[in-house]
């Protein structure tokens, strides 16, 4: 230990985290306005755009920025959680696939029952499957320590061309023409959350979730040993007597669960079917929604609503503007970049480039 | 009188917002082993940081024979024949340890001839060919002190080398440290140990709170003399904490009047004595990266402390957890009781979450007892205030109990971690090298706090390296060596006899 080698750093400070975020919005704002100039567009027209896309009129919002932040905030829930537990679960995409086919065949079967139950069987049926999707890479990890970024990665190519197969073969319309299912049954659909918009309650279930994981992780006992888990596995074995690898296989699953519940959120809130690019990659920018959130569940409500306004400019900005939507892609990306490059000059204490020295880190 | 061979004037350093460095100075003489001594956070290892070039100061000069120079990387520091043996090891775990000191000297061809030739004269010996992960901290360190000698240096630093040396390794050391410096180099050197420091050093330089504050010859200077400029004042006796060697450690324990709570606590005791609360039977549990144990055992009894002595790396990591009920005997039996403390050796990776606040570390161990819980929920607020009641009994030096851990000096660290395990281990408490790297003031305290628990009842395993702390506390004392214990009969008890137990199995023969 460096003598008086304390980063000074005493105080626990709450607002460090949304800081971090600001930083890397108004950074990401900066260096995309210099791309756009740079590509010959003209940013303050974007922005208006985009502005007037997202959070233009009240019915832009709830039925266009609401609606698109869904998946994002169930997405960037599962993956705060498995991070949260030091599980590097990159498959959100996958698990969301895979939640998305099981809703679909349920909600195509079931025609017959009643909301009451229809509902809450394909929500569950996506639940079960999503997390269905992380017991392998679940398995690769806590049997053969086979780290979990490649597989949950692979997974997720299998879990997209599983739907693709799908509404190709069994599960495609009864027309034969489209890739795509038939429409779910009206019972399975979810109900509207504010009457005469597109506003599904999947959305209250996303926020209710935030809610609760935020109360699990800070209140509860497992919650405090999943963090501690994350937080150093060697200590919390040797000083909290936690077995990680429980932590890590519930982690692992409820975290496939969640995105799981995204796809059969989605499937049957918003697209009552199934079809092959179902998702934009909200699986993986769940984790630009994860990580500007400081991992923490009430900040991925406020981060998948940003990223779905997001999302909800961006169409604007290329009709109104004429600015590619990919654009958007590339802003995502900004962000992630910018969070990590925030933190990390954080923990540092300031220094941009990595030096030998030996800094003050207090608990490096 | 000698010109300086290289001076540190006035250097300040800091990190965020503590001064680690306020105007420190030190000046090294050609041909004297020079001892640098201080309190945990005295700023002890940032100035020979400096002096390495590991570390750029805020202020100050440092000057090279009567050159100023500007340090800027540990490159521009072995330019000058500077070498720094680091406290952390800087090895490559994958390499093995001829690779490693090979990266440190530069390939050359012949470097195994040297080596071997530096290995026989220094008495230094590690297994060139073993990967390094699979050494112990022991070996790790003599690899160390070797990569540092081959680059011939002209001053060597040495940054608390003794802590994981058998007593012999120390004294090999120690008469090399001479040698190189009747060589006409210089050898800076930091240690815990007083009395050490006083028989191999020239001359000393004592930091307080970043400030020299003691500089000169050692020669007629006194234990407690030293202890009074460390910690300032002269309200420490350094009988009591047990700075000294292990004689006047082992009398200073035997004649100290028992502490205040002990009398309350006898009836306790005579209730519970001969009470067996642990009991390890034949017990072995392998591990990854030492040797094991093997056919363990071991009974404890309430109220008595059993120290382990041994040289790093022989078992005690496996033995310690057998014992804290942290891993199951591959084979064997172990009888644990419910309250156990646990006071692991690696405060900052095992003891401490350093991003957790006092409150939530405190947390990590309590919320396995049913009144820091209920239903599926914690209680914070009693956990709160057992982190209070910690950070108040044992004066942890924090604002307040929501502060980061790893903000924390290591002795601050331990103090947290000792008053938890403490609150936990009403049966039985596990204490590995519960003292290493403290100061001395801190080290005192934790033992007075073992002896304290051993009065009201509690069993205590004491596993150490550090053999005069295993024979200042223990009443019982095995040692052990190759993964098994060996017990040490009551009239070998010494550092001799010991030191032969620990080496019965690890030595070479």
């Amino acid at each position: 230990m460096v003598d008086g080698g304390a980063g000074g750093r005493f105080a626990r400070t709450r607002w460090e985290p949304v800081a971090i975020s600001l930083g890397a919005i108004g950074l990401t704002g900066l260096v995309g306005a210099v791309l756009l100039l740079a590509g010959g567009f003209d940013p303050l027209a974007a922005a208006a755009a985009m502005v007037r896309g997202s959070v233009g009129s009240w019915d832009v919002f709830v039925s266009i920025t609401l609606v698109r932040s869904v998946p994002l905030i169930l997405t960037g829930l599962a993956v705060a959680l498995a991070f949260r537990a030091g599980v590097w679960n990159i498959g959100a995409e996958g698990q969301l696939y895979a939640g998305a086919v099981a809703a679909a065949g349920v909600g195509l079967a079931g025609g017959g029952l009643p909301a009451v139950l229809l509902v809450p069987a394909v929500l569950c049926a996506a639940l079960a499957a999503g997390a269905a999707w992380a017991v392998l890479p679940m398995l690769m990890r806590v049997r053969l320590g086979v780290g979990e970024v490649i597989t949950t990665i692979l997974m997720n190519f299998v879990g997209i061309h599983m739907a693709a197969y799908m509404v190709h073969g069994p599960l495609q319309e009864s027309r034969g023409v489209f890739p795509q299912t038939d429409a779910i049954a009206e019972a399975a659909r979810l109900p509207p959350l504010l009457p005469g918009t597109r506003l599904h309650v999947g959305f209250a279930v996303a926020a209710l979730l935030a809610l609760g994981m935020t109360v699990f992780l800070h209140r509860s006992r497992a919650g405090f040993r999943i963090r501690a888990v994350g937080a150093s596995p060697e200590a919390a074995h040797v000083s909290g007597r936690i077995d990680a690898r429980r932590v890590l296989v519930g982690c692992f699953l409820v975290s496939g669960a969640v995105a799981g519940l995204a796809g059969g959120v989605e499937v049957a809130g918003v697209t009552h079917a199934l079809y092959e690019d179902l998702s934009p990659g909200w699986g993986y920018t769940a984790i630009a929604v994860a990580l500007l959130a400081g991992l923490e569940p009430l900040g991925v409500l406020v981060t998948g609503l940003l990223f779905g306004a997001l999302q909800a400019g961006a169409g604007a900005m290329q009709r109104d503007a004429g600015i590619p939507a990919a654009w958007v892609g590339v802003v995502e990306a900004l962000v992630i970049l910018a969070v990590l490059g925030l933190d990390r000059l954080r923990r540092t204490g300031g220094r941009v480039l990595p030096g030998i020295r030996i800094g003050g880190g207090g608990g490096a | 009188m000698t010109r300086p061979l290289a001076r540190l004037g006035g250097i300040e350093r800091r990190f965020g917002a503590v001064l680690a460095l306020d105007g420190a100075d030190l000046e090294i003489r050609a041909g004297e082993v020079h001892g640098v001594l201080g309190a945990n956070g005295a700023g002890k290892s940032t100035l020979l940081n400096v002096l390495g070039g590991m570390l750029a100061p805020d202020a100050g000069v440092v000057e090279i024979e009567g050159r100023a120079v500007r340090l800027g990387s540990p490159r521009d520091a072995w330019a000058l024949g500077i070498a720094l043996v680091h406290q952390h090891f800087t090895l490559v775990p994958r390499l093995s340890a001829l690779e490693n000191l090979a990266l440190g000297a530069g390939h050359r061809r012949g470097l195994a001839g040297d080596l071997e030739k530096l290995m026989a004269r220094t008495g230094l010996r590690v297994p060139l060919d073993a990967r390094v992960e699979q050494l112990g901290v022991g070996d790790r360190q003599r690899i160390e002190i070797l990569k540092a000698l081959l680059r011939d240096p002209r001053v060597l630093v040495l940054d608390e080398p003794t802590a994981v040396l058998t007593p012999d390794e120390v004294d090999g050391l120690f008469g090399l440290l001479k040698e190189l410096a009747a060589d006409g180099r210089a050898v800076v050197l930091v240690a815990h140990k007083l009395d050490e420091v006083l028989g191999v050093a020239d001359r000393i330089t004592v930091l307080r709170n970043g400030r020299t504050v003691l500089t000169g010859p050692s020669a007629g200077r006194s234990v407690p003399e030293l202890v009074r400029a460390m910690v300032g004042g002269d309200a420490v006796d350094p009988i009591a904490l047990g700075l000294t060697g292990v004689d006047a450690g082992a009398t200073g324990a035997m004649s100290r009047p028992p502490a205040e709570r002990g009398e309350t606590t006898t009836s306790a005791r005579a209730l519970h004595a001969g009470g067996v609360v642990v009991r390890l039977r034949g017990a072995a549990l392998a591990d990854r990266s030492g040797p094991g144990v093997h056919g363990v055992d071991l009974e404890i009894r309430r109220g008595e402390i059993v120290g382990v002595a041994g040289v790093e790396g022989n078992g005690q990591r496996a033995l310690a957890l057998l014992a804290s009920g942290r891993a199951v005997p591959d084979s064997g039996s172990a009888e644990l009781p419910s309250g156990i403390g646990f006071i692991p050796q690696d405060r900052s990776t095992e003891g401490l979450i350093a991003e957790f606040d006092l409150v939530e570390n405190v947390g990590l161990a309590l919320q396995r007892e049913p009144e820091y819980v209920r239903g599926p929920w914690m209680r914070w607020d009693a956990v709160r205030d057992a982190a209070e009641r910690i950070r108040e009994r044992f004066e942890v030096a924090a604002p307040s109990v929501t502060t980061l851990a790893g903000a924390l000096s290591g002795g601050n660290q331990q103090r947290v971690i000792v008053g938890r395990e403490l609150t936990l281990a009403r049966d039985f408490l596990v204490a590995e090298n519960p003292t290493r790297g403290l100061d001395v003031a801190a080290a005192a305290f934790v033992h007075a706090e073992l002896r304290r628990m051993a009065t009201e009842g509690v069993g205590v395993l004491l596993v150490s390296t550090d053999l005069d702390e295993v024979l200042g506390l223990s009443n019982r004392v095995y040692a052990i060596a190759r993964g098994r214990l060996h017990d040490v009969p009551e009239e070998r008890r010494t550092r001799e006899g010991v030191g032969a137990f620990m080496l019965g199995g690890t030595a070479d023969g």
